[in-house]
């Protein structure tokens, strides 16, 4: 009895001990975020649900976005040059390939994927005394150049008194005011309203949507959830992820996909276009990502791998499985005639 | 020739540092903006300062909010070094919570309310007489 008594305030104390820890490296992680803050690496080990910072799932996912070099380096608006031209070897038309391959691979790199902000509600002082001093709020902003924008004070005097801080939609106002970044408004562009959205959509210019959200809004925002969410879910309901599979926005829409667990589209997709690893690969990210599912189960019994675990997942998880099964039937049947069809040579 | 005059200038009879509001952008009629400035006691008041140390807009914008602007950490420096600040200053200081609030903020708030609470009798007054005239 004693014994699980201990047991049982030992297992508090560590919990407690745990989550002051976890608290501090949050708090560490927020003291050193910088200015430009478009990557963040960050080791969330001790979580047991993979996060998607996690190395291998980032691997995974960079892997499925593909690197159609045609695709990436595109004819993109840009200043009007003349074309140049060089005359090259073959060794240095390789080298050159090399290049653009480790340029397209920073031009897709993810953007960062955080969990919604709550929003302020902070009060820091309440002044009876000046109630009805002003008809309009004061809102003071400190401007010293080396805070991150995520630590500045910008604090509210409202006519009532009452000194609090400013609500996140503020903070985004008042920072662009005085630190202008490059493309953002003050004002979101009316492109991210409903109607407007479903419009871009029936253009097939998901993409575009998605650059001019991630420059406008923070990546915690509520709007850049939103605008996401609509994106996504479009392009699931048409099937139209072939728009987005070199750019950098392919792996955000796989983990959203993941997370709601609706992936038979993408997997169809892929057998289609016989891109059958990055289906394996797909799914093997699905039972990292929910353990406790039932595919995930039955494939750590039998510890699958390649056609079983597609097999696997579409018996147990997909709605779609009859699809699945014929894909996989055919990619067989394929694979199958070409190792038959080398002997014949 | 060295010019002499700006050397002359440089350290004035018992000058001090303050901190104040400077009129910006005086070439627009009715649209005041005040820069916050770090300046010679003795100077113009829009002319040559030390440092701009924030901006202050009088006139509310489309959300109905006077923006201010502090770099805390300079004006930190200047009150170090022996800066005074102004009324105004002061005052703004007060209201965003750096200061401690300045009593003519108070005053004018309390002033302010007997103003309105004035008003609303005197309204008032006003609405029964013309009833017992209508009557």
């Amino acid at each position: 009895m004693a014994a699980l008594g201990t047991a049982r305030c030992l297992f508090r104390s560590y919990s407690r001990v745990k989550n002051v820890q976890k608290s501090k490296q949050v708090l560490v992680r927020c003291s050193v975020r910088t200015l430009c803050s478009d990557t963040q690496d960050n080791a969330l080990s001790d979580n047991a649900k993979p996060q998607i910072t996690d190395p291998a799932v980032q691997d995974i996912l960079t892997r499925i976005t593909g690197l159609d070099l045609q695709k990436v380096f595109r004819p993109m608006k840009q200043e009007l040059k003349p074309p140049s031209y060089k005359l090259m070897t073959d060794e240095q038309l390789e080298q050159a390939t090399e290049l653009a391959r480790e340029q397209a691979k920073k031009l897709l790199k993810m953007p960062p994927i955080l969990p919604e902000r709550k929003p302020i509600n902070d009060v820091l002082s309440e002044d009876k005394i000046l109630d009805g001093m002003d008809t309009a709020k004061y809102v003071f902003t400190d401007i010293t150049y080396n805070i991150p924008h995520r630590e500045r004070f910008i604090v509210v005097r409202e006519p009532s008194g009452t000194l609090r801080k400013a609500t996140w939609e503020e903070r985004d106002r008042l920072v662009q005011t005085y630190f202008p970044k490059e493309g953002r408004k003050l004002v979101a562009p009316l492109i991210f309203k409903e109607e407007n959205l479903k419009m871009v959509f029936s253009q097939d210019r998901h993409e575009d949507v998605l650059d001019l959200c991630l420059v406008q809004f923070e990546p915690d925002s509520s709007e850049y959830f939103r605008v996401h969410a609509a994106t996504y879910e479009d392009l699931d309901k048409h099937n139209k992820y072939e728009l987005l599979r070199s750019t950098r926005h392919f792996g955000g829409m796989a983990w959203y996909l993941l997370n709601a667990r609706r992936v038979d589209g993408l997997i169809l997709d892929m057998l289609k276009k016989e891109l059958f690893q990055d289906a394996v690969s797909l799914v093997s990210l699905f039972n990292m990502v929910h353990p406790n599912s039932e595919s995930a189960q039955e494939a750590a019994r039998e510890q699958a791998t390649g056609t079983n675990l597609l097999k696997i997942y579409a018996q147990k998880e997909s709605q779609r499985s009859g699809y699945i099964e014929l894909a996989l039937q055919a990619y067989e049947q394929m694979a199958a005639n070409s190792s038959a069809a080398i002997p014949l040579r | 020739m060295v010019h002499l005059s700006s050397l002359l200038l440089k350290n004035y009879h018992g000058g001090y540092v303050v901190i104040r509001l400077a009129l910006a952008g005086h070439k627009q009629a009715n649209r005041p903006f005040y820069r916050i400035v770090a300046a010679y006691n003795k100077r113009a008041r829009d002319g040559k300062y030390l440092e701009q140390l924030g901006t202050y807009d009088p006139l509310p914008n489309i959300y109905n909010e006077k923006l201010v602007s502090f770099n805390l950490d300079r004006i930190k420096y200047w009150i170090g070094c022996g800066a005074h600040p102004t009324k105004p200053v002061a005052k703004l200081l007060g209201l965003a919570g750096f200061f401690p609030l300045h009593p003519m903020t108070i005053t004018e708030a309390e002033r302010k309310r007997a103003q309105t609470v004035l008003t609303e009798t005197r309204t008032e007054d006003l609405e029964e007489v013309q009833k017992e005239a209508e009557v």
